[in-house]
């Protein structure tokens, strides 16, 4: 059973009904209207879930005795006597908010006796005592006890009889406990099984057969420090160790709704590669993630690195079409919190959104205070289908001034195309001056129908406007202000969008306009100096699709804009529909079809302004009320921001009422201000270089995890990594690979008695056998190949690309860098136990079945690279069989073949009658893929 | 595709390690070795297998099975009605909607006399064998969060799909073939994390075959052929990855992870063999393909996919789902406008559908199969704007099952006199989840699966059999 030792022993109240005041309530004609009415109801619909007979009692709620109905439930008290109208029973009969009985409304005349029923007072004679067990709370302090909320400090490694065995500290703990149990570590592993180990390990490719010669022949007593210390320094450690992080952070290029795109989410997996090759400090690469568009940076190469950080907040497979908009939200910062607290606490947090934590002292009420500044966190724009937020990214000089030049070209085409199409619209009709509503085309929102935020200006100073006047934004509180025009559209289909606005000098020269429609939204960039390019008053912003799907609209905003920003009007217009009011006869010019090409390929030619998918603060950051049993619509307490108590060592870090508490709460989690961070990293290095961690759960050290094998070990690993290795995951690493446990055999040699003292390895007497990945898998048959093309990130897929719906990346890069998209995941990926990009995954599945028998036995990526590794096997230097298999053998499992195999193949190749000899060596490499020796890293 | 595998494997695919034990406490049996293995139910099962037929979209309720006469006497009035999607957006549902007849004519159906429409004639000619829910309602006003809580019972978390609960629960009849399909998935609203397994370990994952964005005919289990080699040729591969892996374990005798690998080599080898046969309709006579309408070029598609669902039934794949939709965000049903297109649909699977009936009728397949024709939501009794059809009703619908374990001829629930919100024997989506766990054997409370330290269920903490419909 679980321990649960600092929850308080559910105890059983004695509630007393009070005696009611109304002396109404012990009226007999009040009594014989319960027996009549109300108690045959209860009895009938409502004690299945709400009595002591109930299987498990509903809501806390309980209606079988009077205290219990006086008590209520966790949503408080159900009725007020005597105030029906006050009573939240009667809202749930009338299904005006919770509906009961769930199945179905009582009849008008049930409900109607229940309301007489309040109004007299709910005379109940099911007196005596009622007993309700109490609500077990949670006590912090008893649960500081449990080891993973005490603070980890560094240990005396353990004296051992054999002293001469340990290599490092690590050893030393290793082997007391081996000690103690009788039990004797294995041999270390041979070179050649080692250098494939470590290769794997650190960079997740295969060591080239030419340097395991090298390694396997080096007599020096420090050849395995510098083939660590090669690997390390590769750059394909951060490639091995930055996938690994991916896993954790549920990384993925787009959402299964609609196949959208994240179409720069590549930029955050390459900051997690550089930052493992960079060796940033994990502490810093932590709060980066959270909180880094609130850091300060040294420059503009810094502050882009730390807003691309923060795309960890937004990669999670959210439903961005849900309609309840606050609930979306919530469920949006419920994902952020479940991935923070697997991820970095390795806690479950998310079990305390509807009730207290069940087994971990973790109350609802932390969770809503660290809900409450992810809630003070802006993600989101909403819409039917809301969108994400895109920042710019600040760039160094030089890089601005190449894409100023950029724009300034783009610009100065712009510029002349727009201003042919004025010479143009000037042949044609020219009307300025006031126009009235209906005299414009399409179906019209004028400004004095639109939704306003702040405060705007009604002006008639510019005489061309729509309806009674314009409005601008008084060239103030950029960023707060914004009028949003809803059309009510008659039929779904194709509209062209007009912008109705009143140039001026003083105007702003980039206005954002976004158009929400059933494709999702899109900005432009409005000139408000320039004049309207139809009939000098109205702006074509673009043809956009509408459906029933929500909510179209068009939003004009002041964010980022110097100089006034106006608007008049805007004018959908029905693609194809015979306009009212014709713009001037442009479209069939010659000279606008040469120059709108031409600025198609001067905005192909140039940098682009890059951005990233970020947070930001809100405007007003605020506490959140507890959400009942996690409903955003029953709301209990409100809970000032702050962080896992039991977690928080020393003062809670206070956060300022004006900012949302993000800052704060990214310096506590990556510090040694909680004593979860440095221990769960560190079991998860443990985990990804030994196959399980000291503690098997990597994702959960709570306590419904897996106790820790070797607590001590744990904690000297993890203040040595906070302390003096300055959170260097590097030196983490190399700390534990040049430990002799990490070098021991995973299978030669073994102590006959460690199969049955510890069968599962808890106590580490050899290394782990461990499955190779599938990254590893697929970057091994390219190597076998030839074909593994070395790539340094950048975006993996066209930039015009609309959805991920059978995208298929056949590049033949390093996984790493192979596009992660939800519906359409690689396939080898997908069949090889990759880590599920919607989900935390700090332990891969590892399965074995037949459907990954199928994909080596047929997929064409197999056959195509077996056929690739013959044709370089054909063309080496080996020209007879025996050699061949041999050189096969390097390229595919690191080591020589035995006499045995070496004769299997080779009367495989000479008795083929097949086709050619090339298509029998392409099927001794498949059958060298599919063997176990592959599968597998010893 | 069953596997041994050792302990430490349990442990390691079982999140936390509790999965499996939790599992083997509510099976009778012993702990399995093979998570895939058929396992006992814990209650008396009714059902054995279920096969689901997915009308994507939201099929309107109004103009199909729930008759409400009403809806024509005040047909073209503005009246009053609590719109879910102006709920959501607003927190504020009263609003004047125009009340929209249905086109289709309604009459009265076999013995037990149900009300049905025009629109499936061929279903309504075997209502004797349905059991109607009029009282459903379910979660989310769009397509995306309807059609995850359909399948998964959550509308943003992710979590395992019905099918892997019940393969889970269950394990496989067959050891040759995938013991969840899907076919004709469509791509869109949720995608394959409609099918997935999320936390539960992959083995229970439903296995794709098609696409709703290609034709039926088309349809098939991934890397089942070999483009290159003959079979002769591809035995040949095989012994010599038997001889090598042989000399491999040589020295590991009893190694039951890597003799776990041989094995799926074997199993994949015999799939490849098997398999194509279950694939091929050419065995099936002209009859049953008539049957089945895909002697027709409008009910060919569809016809293909139940036959194939037949098919799988035969050799007792566990969960077998049938998506009538495609990859769009407004999917086939889903009539905003032009409702008469509801017909067009429904001529493409009336038949199809009422073909698998007969079909599993007369093969006495209908007594240990549950077949369920749902929809993510049904539509509103008023019309858009524009006049011509219909928006999303996640708040009333219908939803039929037919077979194992339920009422023929028998309807439960009601919707108001509009048809617009279920009022009485209210079925909520988790309740139907419920439901047919039960009639399968399983209890919903106690199917549960450890993970991130807490017991997760497919109905979450709700979810209560609906026993009336229980035969």
């Amino acid at each position: 059973m679980i321990q649960t030792g600092w929850r308080c022993v559910a105890v059983l109240l004695i509630v007393v009904a009070r005696p009611v005041a109304s002396s109404a309530a012990d009226d007999p004609d009040g009594i014989a209207l319960f027996e009549a009415k109300i108690r045959p109801v209860l009895v009938r619909e409502c004690y299945s879930c709400h009595s002591a007979q109930a299987k498990s009692v509903k809501g806390g709620l309980r209606l079988d005795s009077r205290a219990a109905v006086l008590a209520g439930g966790e949503s408080g008290p159900i009725l007020v006597p005597g105030k029906p109208e006050e009573s939240p029973l009667l809202e749930a009969l009338r299904h005006e908010g919770p509906e009961m009985p769930p199945k179905g409304k009582l009849p008008d005349p049930v409900i109607a006796d229940f309301a007489q029923w309040i109004k007299q007072g709910a005379p109940d004679p099911r007196n005596g005592p009622a007993t309700i067990a109490a609500r077990p709370t949670i006590d912090i302090q008893a649960g500081r006890q449990f080891w993973v909320y005490q603070p980890p400090h560094p240990h005396q490694p353990p004296t051992v009889r054999d002293a001469s065995w340990p290599a490092t500290e690590i050893d030393r703990f290793v082997l007391a406990r081996l000690e103690a149990k009788g039990l004797h570590p294995a041999p270390e592993a041979d070179r050649a099984t080692l250098a494939r180990r470590l290769s794997y390990d650190l960079t997740g490719l295969p060591l080239p057969p030419d340097e395991v010669d090298a390694f396997v022949a080096d007599p020096s007593p420090d050849a395995h420090e510098r083939l660590v210390d090669r690997l390390l320094d590769s750059p394909a450690f951060g490639e091995r160790w930055g996938r690994h992080w991916l896993d954790v952070a549920r990384f993925a290029e787009s959402l299964t709704l609609r196949g959208l795109i994240f179409p720069d989410a590549w930029r955050y997996r390459d900051y997690v590669v550089d930052a493992f090759n960079s060796e940033m400090r994990f502490d810093q690469f932590l709060q980066e993630q959270i909180a880094g568009d609130l850091l300060s940076a040294d420059s503009p190469r810094d502050r882009a690195r730390q807003i691309v950080a923060t795309t960890f907040l937004m990669l999670g497979n959210t439903n961005l079409e849900e309609q309840d908009k606050h609930q979306l939200d919530m469920d949006l910062v419920d994902e952020q919190l479940d991935t923070i607290g697997k991820a970095i606490l390795g806690q479950t947090i998310g079990c305390a959104r509807c009730h207290d934590h069940k087994f971990d002292p973790i109350p609802t009420r932390d969770y809503y205070a660290m809900a409450g500044i992810l809630a003070s966190t802006r993600a989101l724009e909403h819409a039917n289908v809301s969108k994400w937020l895109e920042v710019p990214l600040p760039v160094t000089a030089a890089e601005e001034a190449a894409i100023r030049r950029q724009e300034a070209a783009v610009a100065a085409v712009a510029a002349r195309l727009k201003a042919e199409k004025s010479r143009l619209a000037r042949l044609g009709q020219k009307t300025i001056g006031p126009l009235a509503v209906n005299r414009a085309p399409g179906i019209v929102v004028d400004d004095a129908k639109a939704q306003r935020v702040g405060q705007w200006t009604a002006s008639t100073f510019n005489k061309t406007y729509i309806g009674d006047c314009y409005l601008h934004d008084g060239n103030s509180e950029k960023g707060d202000k914004a009028l949003t025009f809803h059309p009510e559209l008659s039929a779904p289909g194709e509209y062209d969008v007009w912008l109705a606005y009143s140039p001026g000098t003083n105007r702003s020269t980039s206005v954002p306009v976004t158009i929400s429609a059933a494709d999702g939204e899109t900005t432009v960039r409005v000139n408000m100096k320039r004049s309207p390019t139809i009939e000098g008053r109205y702006i074509a912003l673009g043809r956009f699709r509408f459906d029933h799907e929500g909510q179209p609209f068009v939003r004009v905003a002041n964010q980022g804009t110097t100089g006034y920003v106006v608007a008049d009007a805007v004018c959908f217009i029905p693609a194809g529909a015979a306009r009212p009011i014709r713009p001037a006869p442009v479209v069939a010019s010659a000279s606008l079809r040469s120059l709108e090409n031409e600025l198609k390929r001067v905005k192909a030619a140039g940098p682009k302004r890059p951005k990233a998918m970020t947070v930001r603060e809100a405007a007003k950051p605020s506490d959140l009320q507890v959400h009942i049993r996690g409903s955003a619509h029953t709301l209990g307490d409100r809970v000032p921001r702050g962080f896992l108590q039991v977690a928080t060592l020393g003062p809670a870090p206070a956060i300022p009422s004006d900012r949302s508490g993000r800052l704060e709460l990214a310096e506590w989690l990556g510090s040694t201000r909680n004593p979860l961070t440095a221990r769960v990293f560190v079991n998860r290095a443990w985990h990804w270089l030994f196959g399980a961690g000291l503690v098997r759960t990597p994702d959960n050290l709570g306590t419904t995890g897996e106790p820790p094998s070797h607590p001590e070990l744990l904690d000297d690993l993890a203040s040595r990594f906070a302390g003096e290795d300055e959170w260097s995951v590097k030196r983490l690493v190399r700390r534990i690979v040049l430990s002799r446990t990490y070098r021991l055999a995973s299978t030669a040699g073994l102590d006959p008695k460690a199969e049955s003292v510890d069968p599962e390895n808890r106590l580490l007497s050899r290394q782990n056998r461990r499955r190779l990945d599938a990254e590893c898998l697929r970057e091994t048959i390219l190597s076998a190949a030839g074909t593994l093309r070395r790539e340094r990130g950048g975006p993996g897929f066209p930039a015009d690309l609309a959805s991920d719906f059978d995208y298929n990346d056949e590049r033949t890069c390093q996984s790493v860098y192979l596009t992660v998209f939800r519906n359409a995941l690689p396939e080898l990926f997908e069949v090889f136990d990759f880590a599920d990009p919607s989900l935390v995954v700090g332990r891969r599945d590892v399965s074995t079945v037949a459907p990954q028998a199928l994909f080596l036995m047929n997929h064409p990526f197999v056959l195509d690279q077996a056929r690739e590794a013959t044709r370089r096997l054909m063309t080496g230097p080996d020209r007879d069989n025996p050699s061949r298999a041999t050189r096969a053998y390097r390229w595919t499992l690191g080591r020589l073949p035995s006499p045995v195999e070496r004769d299997l193949i080779v009367r495989f190749v000479e008795g083929s009658a097949g086709p050619s000899l090339e298509s029998a060596w392409a099927q001794v490499f498949q059958a060298l893929f599919a063997s176990v020796d592959f599968r597998y890293v010893d | 595709m069953p596997r041994p595998i050792t302990r430490r494997e349990i442990l390691q695919s079982a999140g936390c390690g509790f999965g499996y034990l939790a599992l083997a406490g509510l099976t009778a049996g012993d702990s399995p070795a093979n998570p895939l293995a058929p396992r006992p139910p814990v209650l008396p099962a009714r059902a054995k297998r279920v096969i689901f037929l997915f009308m994507q979209g939201g099929v309107s309720q109004v103009d199909s099975f729930d008759y409400k006469p009403l809806l024509a006497r005040q047909g073209g009035k503005m009246m009053s009605f609590v719109d879910a999607r102006r709920q959501a957006n607003t927190g504020m549902g009263g609003s004047e909607q125009r009340v929209m007849p249905s086109p289709w004519r309604f009459e009265q159906h076999g013995e037990c006399g149900r009300w049905a429409s025009g629109l499936f004639p061929e279903i309504s000619r075997h209502v004797d064998d349905l059991c109607f829910l009029h009282g459903v309602h379910t979660e989310g006003v769009a397509h995306g969060p309807a059609t995850l809580f359909l399948h998964c019972g959550a509308s943003n978390q992710v979590r395992p799909s019905m099918g892997s609960w019940v393969l889970y629960g269950l394990g496989s009849e067959n050891a040759n073939l995938p013991g969840f399909v899907t076919i004709g998935p469509s791509p869109g609203n949720g995608g394959a994390r409609n099918y997935g397994s999320a936390f539960l370990p992959a083995i229970y994952q439903g296995t794709a075959l098609g696409s709703a964005t290609r034709p039926a005919s088309r349809a098939t289990i991934r890397n089942l052929s070999n483009p290159v080699l003959s079979r002769e040729e591809q035995a040949r591969g095989l012994d010599l990855l038997r001889g090598l892996n042989a000399e491999q374990a040589r020295t590991r005798p009893g190694d039951q992870e890597l003799e776990a690998v041989v094995a799926s080599h074997e199993l994949a080898w015999r799939m490849q063999s098997q398999a194509p046969g279950v694939l091929d309709l050419g065995r099936e006579s002209r009859e049953t393909l008539a049957l089945y309408g895909i002697d027709d070029p409008l009910t060919e598609n569809f016809g293909r996919q139940c036959l194939l669902a037949r098919r799988f039934c035969e050799e007792g794949v566990r969960f077998i789902q049938v998506t009538y939709g495609d990859g769009t965000a407004n999917p086939a049903w889903d009539q905003h406008s032009n409702l008469p297109k509801h017909g067009d649909h429904a001529r493409a699977v009336d038949r199809p559908i009422a073909g698998l009936l007969v079909d599993l009728k007369r093969r006495g397949l209908l007594e240990d199969t549950l077949i369920w024709w749902g929809t993510e939501f049904g539509r509103t009794p008023y019309a858009e704007k524009n006049g011509t059809g219909r928006d999303h009703n996640p708040g009333g619908f219908t939803v039929w099952l037919a077979g194992a374990g339920v009422k023929p001829g028998f309807a439960l629930g009601q919707t108001d006199e509009f048809g617009h919100l279920a009022v009485q024997d209210k079925v909520h989506m988790h309740d139907l989840h419920a439901t047919i766990l039960h009639l399968l054997g399983l209890d919903p409370e106690r199917l549960t699966f450890r993970y991130s330290g807490r017991d997760f269920r497919l109905t979450d903490v709700s979810g209560q059999v609906v026993r009336e419909i229980l035969a």
